[in-house]
């Protein structure tokens, strides 16, 4: 009953700190510099782990969709599985994940710090609202950072997907670039994207409002940071689901 | 790279630690209990929607060809070998390796690492042989379950949302479907489990008491990312020999 009630307790605190965040995100002071001082950081922070985690499935899907696919003599058609596969689904999932993990604990982490050290207060006490100079930079950067992000692990992906395709595999490059281009649409991409930018937002959301709730020791730090990836990771997968049954109802 | 060669010089000392005689029983079971049973309810929810969406997604791309009947074999196939084991490796990471990780940089800033070194108690075999062996019995467990859990999500997106036939889908997992490619998966449970223990405890075991609260964030951010980047790669490569 206890645990029921303090989840409830939580969900409602995000819806607050949610509105709380978009209004401080429209109105003045901004805060640019801390906030291209976050993105940068987090393009430097996230850009090998998301390469290195989104890569190697490209390489995988080929790996298992050319053995299957020719079991039915269908390897030329492996292209339109692995552009499909990667653009919708697994570079946006995988991209959000990694980012989560990189880019969401740290933030989680140094909003917690800063808490247990007193520096939010301190801020408050200098007239420095906390949500605009620490909150709001965090969340714009991870919403815009993680489609940028997306866009390259697509051409990874795409490329790793060829390598295990094409040169290892056997396949014709003609017909991988002809199904390529003729089964992916750039519907495919914008979905892709879209699923980002939402992903992304929540990320940075997550982070801010679990980092802001830190009270306590160095403990209670790391928890906040695991928190942050358990829960966004969750949403993650859970709002890709329900993204991609609807889309398949709609027929995009 | 020098943090490389550290890992590599723990990792050395590690594995001896684990295979010096038996760890301590109580702080086994109780290490097996919070990795294992503690991360059965978030591993549940993610392999059903993983499953659930590897049925709606891969049935919107086969049916651009016409080859929607073959829905089952691909998400029994490209389920067992590949996705489960590699979600549960992710999960693995962010909640057991990240807990690990800050535990251990929370002794350590805590200098309750050096107390127990004080005690003459090694802290390699007393906290770091037990967790690695926790961990590594515990994700070819949780491997298995996702893929029951995972293969259920699959089969009812297929047949209760998609309306595809329920007959066909098991013959498909009955005849493509291995036992072999189960001892695989599992197998691959089995070493990212170990990997993944063994980068968490190394980043958890790093943290230096000067760097405070924020050395148990640093280590619990590095114990997650590292992780999961090293078993995706890893599993590429295992694939490659395996299947390639």
């Amino acid at each position: 009953m206890k645990k029921i009630l303090e989840s409830l307790e939580a969900t409602g605190a995000l819806a607050v700190f949610a509105m709380d965040v978009v209004r401080a995100m429209f109105s003045r002071p901004f805060f640019g510099g801390e906030l291209f001082r976050t993105m940068w950081l987090l393009v430097q922070r996230c850009l090998v782990p998301v390469g290195l985690a989104v890569a190697p499935v490209g390489a995988v899907i080929s790996l298992q969709g050319l053995e299957l696919f020719r079991m039915f003599g269908l390897d030329r058609m492996l292209s339109s599985l692995l552009g499909t596969a990667i653009f919708r689904e697994y570079s946006p999932a995988l991209a959000s994940v990694m980012v989560a993990a990189q880019a969401g604990s740290s933030i989680a982490a140094r909003i917690g710090t800063m808490r247990v050290r007193g520096q939010i207060d301190a801020l408050a006490v200098m007239s420095v609202d906390p949500m605009r100079y620490v909150v709001v930079p965090g969340v714009i950067a991870c919403a815009v950072v993680t489609p940028l992000l997306n866009v390259l692990t697509n051409f990874l992906g795409l490329f790793s997907g060829w390598v295990f395709a094409v040169p290892l595999g056997g396949v014709d490059h003609g017909a991988f670039m002809e199904h390529l281009t003729a089964q992916v649409t750039p519907a495919d991409l914008w979905v892709g994207l879209g699923k980002c930018l939402l992903f992304g937002t929540s990320v940075g959301l997550m982070a801010g409002f679990l980092g802001m709730r830190v009270s306590g020791g160095a403990e209670s730090v790391g928890k906040a940071a695991n928190d942050t990836v358990v829960a966004t990771i969750v949403m993650i997968l859970v709002v890709d689901y329900i993204v991609s049954y609807v889309l398949l109802g709609v027929g995009v | 790279m020098k943090t490389f060669f550290e890992f590599l010089v723990f990792a050395r000392y590690a594995v001896a630690a684990q295979f010096s005689g038996f760890p301590d029983r109580r702080i086994l079971a109780q290490q097996l209990y919070t990795a294992g049973v503690g991360s059965m309810g978030l591993l549940t929810v993610l392999t059903i929607f993983a499953g659930l969406n590897l049925s709606v997604q891969s049935y919107s791309t086969f049916q651009r060809f016409g080859g929607q009947d073959f829905l089952g074999m691909f998400a029994g196939i490209g389920g067992v070998r590949e996705l489960y084991p590699v979600m549960a490796a992710i999960i693995c990471g962010a909640r057991i390796g990240a807990n690990l990780a800050a535990a251990l940089a929370n002794m350590k800033i805590s200098e309750q690492v050096e107390a127990l070194e004080v005690m003459s108690v090694d802290p390699m075999r007393y906290l770091v042989a037990p967790r690695l062996w926790a961990v590594t019995l515990a994700l070819p467990l949780l491997c298995g379950y996702a893929n029951v859990v995972g293969i259920t999500g699959s089969y009812y997106g297929a047949v209760h949302q998609l309306g595809l036939d329920g007959g066909t889908f098991v013959s498909q997992l009955e005849q493509f479907v291995h036992f072999s490619d189960l001892l695989v998966g599992v197998g691959k449970g089995l070493i990212f489990g170990w990997l993944v223990a063994l980068v968490a405890c190394f980043h958890g075991y790093r943290a230096a008491k000067k760097e405070g609260a924020e050395g148990v964030g640093i280590a619990t951010n590095r114990a997650i990312v590292h992780g999961a980047v090293l078993c995706i790669v890893l599993n590429l490569f295992l694939s490659w020999i395996m299947y390639g």
